[in-house]
């Protein structure tokens, strides 16, 4: 492709620069506005092989007995397909039948370059006899096989899990979708990669608004490559500078199809396991499968226990900090003992105590996601040590610290979204810091503008913070407590469905 | 606008632009000022502001949804719409100000008397700036969450069920009281608030519900303002409330539980958000009514001048009884505002429409 041209190398590399234009409505399909050489080119053989110059991965067998050519990338076709569907036919037929062979359906003539390079990148066969060529799709990449997903894992409820494969993901979708109504539309991204992005929706359940905002923004994406489907998001969502993720992103396939059946759109792409739902809001974050595979009582005190992990992480510390350096006056009598005591042999300001042990686990955190199972027990049991012995006898910090920032740090995982709960760790340490500085009032502070952030922030343009404003107390029997199944009638209302109902039982 | 305001948000946002920081100390007042049983004047000062609301339905009805500027700029000539606004403009904005300075110098009182007042005031200032420019349908969103975030308190005065003392209310009614009518002025403008929903007639979206969640505003007010006055009336005596500077204050700190106590200093913390939205929507209006002023001018730089100046201003009284002496001023033009506006616009439609619609 136009890649190796010196000038469409100049133009590429300068629109990845640009800033992308979000107004909804004008048209940008990039290809239909830049002048391409290969557009109106007969295909021939020559092109086609001086095209691929030098990629010695390309496989071209020739039929000089029938007058065929056959070019296709021997890793990205199926061996049984090529076979069947090519090989086979090909080698058991004289000259005169080739033409004949050709002109059925599954066989696609093809007319310009472009799309028959293209197809050749996609794993389909181009097969050329005479001045004609045709593309046979025998595609059947490598993929690993589905597994559990290892970042969300449940106790009960289905186990597999989305694939780097987009075909493989949308196969799993539609076997549990089995409607006619789920439409998917397929969109390119990355102007070197061309990952392909699948839009997931049901007809009659999805707004079609959000289908065509969320497929104008992806058309308007002007990047060399995507790698991922949280990658995706931060180049399609309202406010990229937001430290909190717009859109929920999942790998597991229930979640995926329970927020298409509530009226949310779906994105999936190639060569990603993340997943994409939008619109989303920030209380969606705090659910997880779980909650509806139990008993409602169950579920609800899942998700209370979730909101108030949310604030414990938030908080715990900072208010430690807050009252350690500014308001002993709180801490009651007896307790009072016990902190005076364990913070007498710490030479150092809460803040500076709290913002050590913070960072330490931190990078006990880090350092234990990047490394393999067996040496992050090691990370961990050092880390243990360290934080849990070392560092109070040492007179570094004290015990109490330890706790408040160990069950911070616990309910931060708690959240069950780990894009959510890293955003939160991050503002974390705003609030700790406007702790050292102001006490409560700094807390307060931290929070208040929390809020008016949060409060500013829209996903697909609507609210991020519904249900809760704009209020509907309807929705909060499926965001704060998790009703029993008879009471969750309706879809919620930030997917602003035309079919509002999703249970018509009586109870 | 995108977005329009739903009533029940609109109730909400008025709720919390009147109640404010002036429940720290409005037991005291009524004690001094009203008298015995001085609690159940609130239902006096209700029905006044209640009137008034009922002034701004009338406007609101007949306008037809138009903005009051459009109205004002319609029928008067520049020579009295131009000082209408700058005297709008100013009071707005030093109310805004001077309230925050309020909260700030309440809090520095009671936990940080070494940290410069003004240094807090700056960070206040900055994140009501950000709020304001996000626009009124943001600003109502802020508040519902704010609203959540402060009401639950309400539910701490059942703590002083066991304390509280019928024979503390006495039969008396109004029994030493003094300066009623200049008291009953500063009283009343603890209500104030709900007058700026004069300027959110362009954006809200149901014409039925807008003016009754008014009134439910007002009622939440209202109701809230009465839980905490009774309670300190029944747990107090009188002459203790008289005398005592922030009744409220006292009356948390007396909340202990096993692992915390002396929670009024969360509590008075946590009020910073009523605190936020006061001066937020007084700013805001203040910036709106400037913007029909200089209507080339940039929204953000208006904003951003007003703030400046609030900030500016806010500097001059430093210390807690000038600020509310300012208050007790700006409280009054305040008022006249609440009532004067409403009146002269009442007055410009039924000229205009010849009275045919008038109520």
């Amino acid at each position: 492709m136009g890649i190796s041209n010196d000038t469409r190398e100049g133009a590429a590399f300068m629109t990845l620069f640009r800033r992308t234009n979000r107004l909804p409505g004008k048209d940008a399909r990039r290809d239909d506005n830049r002048p391409n050489d290969d557009a109106d080119v007969p295909p021939s053989l020559q092109h086609t092989l001086d095209n691929f110059k030098d990629c010695m991965d390309l496989v071209h067998h020739a039929f000089p007995e029938i007058n065929v050519n056959l070019v296709y990338f021997g890793h990205l076709v199926g061996a049984e397909e090529l076979s069947r569907d090519v090989t086979i036919p090909l080698t058991n037929i004289r000259e005169n039948e080739v033409q004949a062979l050709l002109t059925r359906n599954q066989y696609k003539l093809t007319t310009n370059s472009k799309s028959l390079i293209k197809g050749i990148l996609n794993g389909e066969a181009a097969i050329f006899h005479n001045d004609n060529v045709y593309l046979m799709d025998v595609y059947k990449p490598e993929a690993r096989s589905i597994q559990q997903s290892e970042t969300e894992t449940v106790i009960t409820g289905p186990h597999d899990s989305f694939i780097e494969t987009a075909s493989a993901n949308l196969s799993l979708i539609r076997r549990r979708v089995k409607s006619s109504h789920l439409k998917v539309i397929k969109l390119e991204v990355g102007e070197v990669t061309k990952s392909i992005v699948y839009l997931l929706y049901i007809e009659g359940i999805a707004n079609m608004e959000y289908v065509r905002e969320l497929t104008d923004r992806i058309n308007l994406i002007e990047i060399d490559a995507v790698h991922d489907g949280n990658m995706l998001i931060q180049y399609i969502d309202d406010f990229p500078n937001s430290v909190f993720p717009l859109f929920s992103t999942t790998e597991r396939t229930d979640t995926a199809v329970s927020k298409l059946v509530a009226g949310r759109i779906v994105g999936i792409l190639d060569g990603s396991p993340s997943v994409f739902s939008a619109p989303s809001s920030f209380f969606e974050f705090m659910a997880s499968p779980d909650d509806y595979y139990q008993r409602w009582a169950t579920g609800t005190s899942l998700r209370v226990l979730r909101f108030i992990a949310l604030f414990i992480t938030l908080t715990f510390t900072a208010l430690y900090v807050s009252v350690t350096t500014f308001h002993y006056e709180m801490i009651p009598e007896a307790l009072l003992l016990t902190i005076t005591e364990s913070r007498s042999k710490v030479p150092f300001p809460p803040i500076y105590e709290a913002l050590l042990m913070e960072v330490t686990i931190e990078l006990l955190r880090e350092a234990g996601a990047r490394l393999p199972t067996k040496i992050g027990q090691t990370i961990g049991i050092v880390g243990g040590i360290v934080i849990g012995q070392a560092a109070v006898q040492a007179g570094f910090t004290s015990n109490i610290l330890i706790i408040a920032v160990a069950s911070s740090a616990i309910a931060s995982f708690v959240i069950p979204s780990y894009v959510m709960s890293a955003s939160i760790r991050l503002v974390r340490f705003g609030l700790i810091i406007m702790a050292g500085i102001l006490g409560d009032l700094g807390i307060a502070l931290g929070i208040a503008y929390l809020v008016v952030h949060l409060s500013g922030l829209t996903s697909l343009n609507s609210s991020y913070l519904t249900p809760v404003s704009p209020n509907n107390f309807k929705d909060w029997r499926d965001v704060f407590i998790r009703a029993p199944f008879w009471a969750l009638r309706r879809r919620p209302s930030q997917s602003r469905s035309p079919n509002l109902v999703r249970n018509r039982m009586k109870k | 606008m995108r977005e329009k305001l739903h009533p029940f948000h609109v109730g909400l946002l008025v709720f919390m632009v009147q109640a404010g920081v002036v429940s720290i100390f409005l037991p005291r007042m009524l004690a001094q000022y009203m008298g015995y049983n001085g609690w159940v004047s609130l239902l006096l000062f209700s029905a006044v502001a209640t009137f008034n609301i009922f002034l701004i339905s009338v406007v609101y009805r007949l306008s037809d949804g138009k903005s009051i500027f459009q109205i004002i700029e319609q029928s008067l000539p520049k020579v009295i719409v131009f000082p209408l606004y700058t005297v709008l403009v100013s009071v707005w904005t030093l109310i805004g100000c001077i309230a925050a300075k309020q909260y700030i110098l309440l809090f520095t009182v009671f936990v940080f008397p070494t940290t410069p007042p003004m240094y807090m005031k700056f960070l206040f200032d900055i994140i009501a700036y950000s709020l304001i420019t996000k626009g009124i349908y943001n600003i109502s969103k802020a508040a519902t969450v704010f609203f959540w975030m402060v009401i639950w308190t309400a539910l701490l005065l059942l703590f002083f069920l066991k304390g509280f003392e019928w024979v503390n209310l006495t039969p008396f009614f109004f029994k030493e009281s003094s300066d009623v009518i200049v008291g009953g002025l500063s009283i009343f403008t603890a209500f104030l608030g709900y007058e700026l929903v004069l300027l959110l007639f362009p954006y809200v979206n149901s014409k039925k519900g807008f003016m009754s969640a008014v009134y439910f505003g007002n009622f939440l007010t209202t109701f809230i303002y009465l839980a905490i006055c009774l309670t300190c009336f029944g747990f107090y005596s009188f002459k203790q409330l008289t005398r005592m500077k922030f009744p409220l204050i006292d009356l948390l700190a007396y909340i202990r539980l096993p692992f915390v106590e002396r929670v009024e200093n969360i509590f008075i913390a946590l009020y910073l958000v009523s605190a936020l939205m006061s001066i937020t929507m007084y700013i805001w209006a203040a910036s709106e009514t400037a913007q029909s002023l200089i209507p080339r001018a940039s929204k953000r730089w208006i904003t951003g001048v007003l703030v400046c100046g609030a900030f500016a201003v806010s500097w001059i009284p430093d210390v807690l009884s000038e600020v509310e002496l300012w208050l007790k001023y700006l409280g009054y033009m305040a008022s006249g505002i609440a009532f004067g506006l409403p009146l002269l616009l009442i007055a410009i439609l039924a000229i205009n429409n010849g009275g045919k619609k008038l109520v």
